[in-house]
């Protein structure tokens, strides 16, 4: 076997015991054969850089490829990049410019929004019937609609002008859907003479609850007229008048 | 899985191929090079490196992930992607850190090729001084007048291939015929290079 081989033998298997011994033997005596095995690791060690320098040269090739290959894409124009995004604003349009075209509020619904945000609880108010009228608000408070009608009823059965009785009769008479009733008292409440008088604004809300044929009709010529005599409810009924 | 359709290849297959033999794994070697290019990209703009440098340092990445591959050193614990990267980021940073600091050339040291780790300690010594005599760019230069079959065989067994393998990509009979055609290769450069040295 020639030293190349022999070599060759040694670092491309797995050499014996033996013939590990007898390298390092020849590799201490024998100066030709170390210099030998210099060469064949140097040699290898150079042409494994070389091989290194030709594959960069490859990737070099490849890269110039990837880079003609992606120029030559047509670059998309800023509305092909941005149309994802355009596409969902279209469609969040769609939805809020449908919903307000196709999901517009009913007049019943518009008035169901004033009496949940407004109607739900009373709030105690100062008058001379303090005790009476506090003793239906807070009745009316517990959820006892009936008995808080009865006692604001009541009150004004005592007094036909207590105009705090008839407001709070109206409006539990509207929570408990007698809407004729609630028409009844906002009627009434609405022909006095006060600084304040929510009178014909409420009786428009009660209107537009009911919803028979010609209330909503009524119910906006009642919010004119508190948008023109600027009465109680005036911000409320410009609102309801838009959309309405 | 052989690479023959025009699909494009996954992650497991361009793995599978840079494990297997010959003209697939090359054909690998390109496709994993090709498909996270733009890393080159990101780079240029991210740490503002020259397009050369990001090039180096993507090349460098793809050649240390081929051998990692080939010997099994990757596990897949991660995708193919976040694995590459990882390599990619961590190159940048020393580069960043060599641009910034000398620190790097202070700290560099000469490796011992690998094969001598199975050679005893007291003969390495003996090697390594032989190899510090030896000519390399004399080498380098007489590997030019080799003819490019013979180059290409001997970059092949430089990489670390097996005559088998080198056999299956040359497209020669046998692993015998491709180690004595290598040997003979080698002797050839070996002679030109004493030549040179008288």
């Amino acid at each position: 076997m020639d030293t190349q081989t022999y070599i060759d033998n040694y670092f491309m298997g797995d050499p014996s015991a033996d013939m590990r011994k007898d390298f390092e033997k020849k590799l201490a005596e024998d100066k030709e054969f170390a210099e030998e095995v210099a060469f064949y690791l140097s040699a290898k060690d150079v042409i494994g850089e070389e091989a290194l320098i030709e594959k960069k040269e490859r990737f070099k090739k490849l890269y110039e490829d990837y880079k003609n290959a992606n120029a030559a894409k047509p670059q998309k124009s800023i509305v092909r990049k941005l149309w994802p995004y355009l596409a969902a604003a279209a469609i969040i349009a769609g939805v809020i410019i449908g919903r307000n075209m196709f999901f517009q509020p009913s007049t019943e619904q518009l008035a169901d929004n004033y009496i949940k945000d407004n109607f739900q609880t009373l709030s105690v108010t100062m008058s001379a019937k303090r005790d009476s009228l506090q003793t239906g608000i807070g009745l009316f408070n517990e959820g006892k609609r009936v008995e808080a009608l009865q006692q604001f009823e009541s009150m004004i059965k005592n007094d036909s002008s207590s105009v705090e009785a008839i407001k709070y009769a109206g409006i539990v008479s509207l929570q408990l859907q007698d809407y004729d009733k609630a028409i009844d008292y906002f009627t009434r409440l609405g022909n006095y003479q006060l600084y304040a008088n929510p009178g014909k604004f409420y009786l428009s809300i009660t209107l537009l609850k009911r919803n028979h044929p010609g209330d909503t009709q009524q119910a906006k010529l009642l919010l004119q007229q508190v948008l023109q005599n600027d009465l109680e409810g005036k911000e409320t009924a410009k609102l309801l008048l838009d959309k309405l | 899985m052989p690479i023959e359709s025009n699909q494009p290849l996954s992650d497991l297959e361009i793995i599978d191929n840079l494990q297997r033999d010959g003209l697939e794994r090359r054909k690998a070697e390109d496709v994993l090079f090709t498909r996270y290019a733009y890393f080159i990209e990101q780079a240029m703009h991210k740490y503002s490196f020259a397009e050369p440098d990001a090039f180096d340092i993507y090349s460098d990445t793809i050649l240390s992930a081929i051998i990692k591959i080939i010997d099994r050193s990757f596990e897949g614990r991660s995708t193919l992607k976040t694995w590459l990267f990882q390599i990619f980021h961590n190159k940048c940073v020393d580069l960043i850190r060599k641009k910034t600091t000398n620190k790097s050339s202070v700290n560099r040291t000469i490796s011992i090729p690998e094969v001598l780790t199975q050679v005893a300690d007291s003969s390495k010594t003996v090697i390594q001084q032989m190899m510090d005599l030896t000519d390399k760019e004399t080498i380098r230069q007489k590997l030019s007048e080799l003819g490019d079959s013979c180059r290409k065989m001997l970059w092949q067994w430089a990489e670390g291939y097996s005559d088998k393998e080198i056999a299956a990509a040359l497209n020669y009979k046998t692993a015998d015929v491709v180690k004595t055609s290598r040997l003979r290769c080698l002797e050839k450069l070996r002679q030109l290079y004493k030549t040179q040295a008288k």
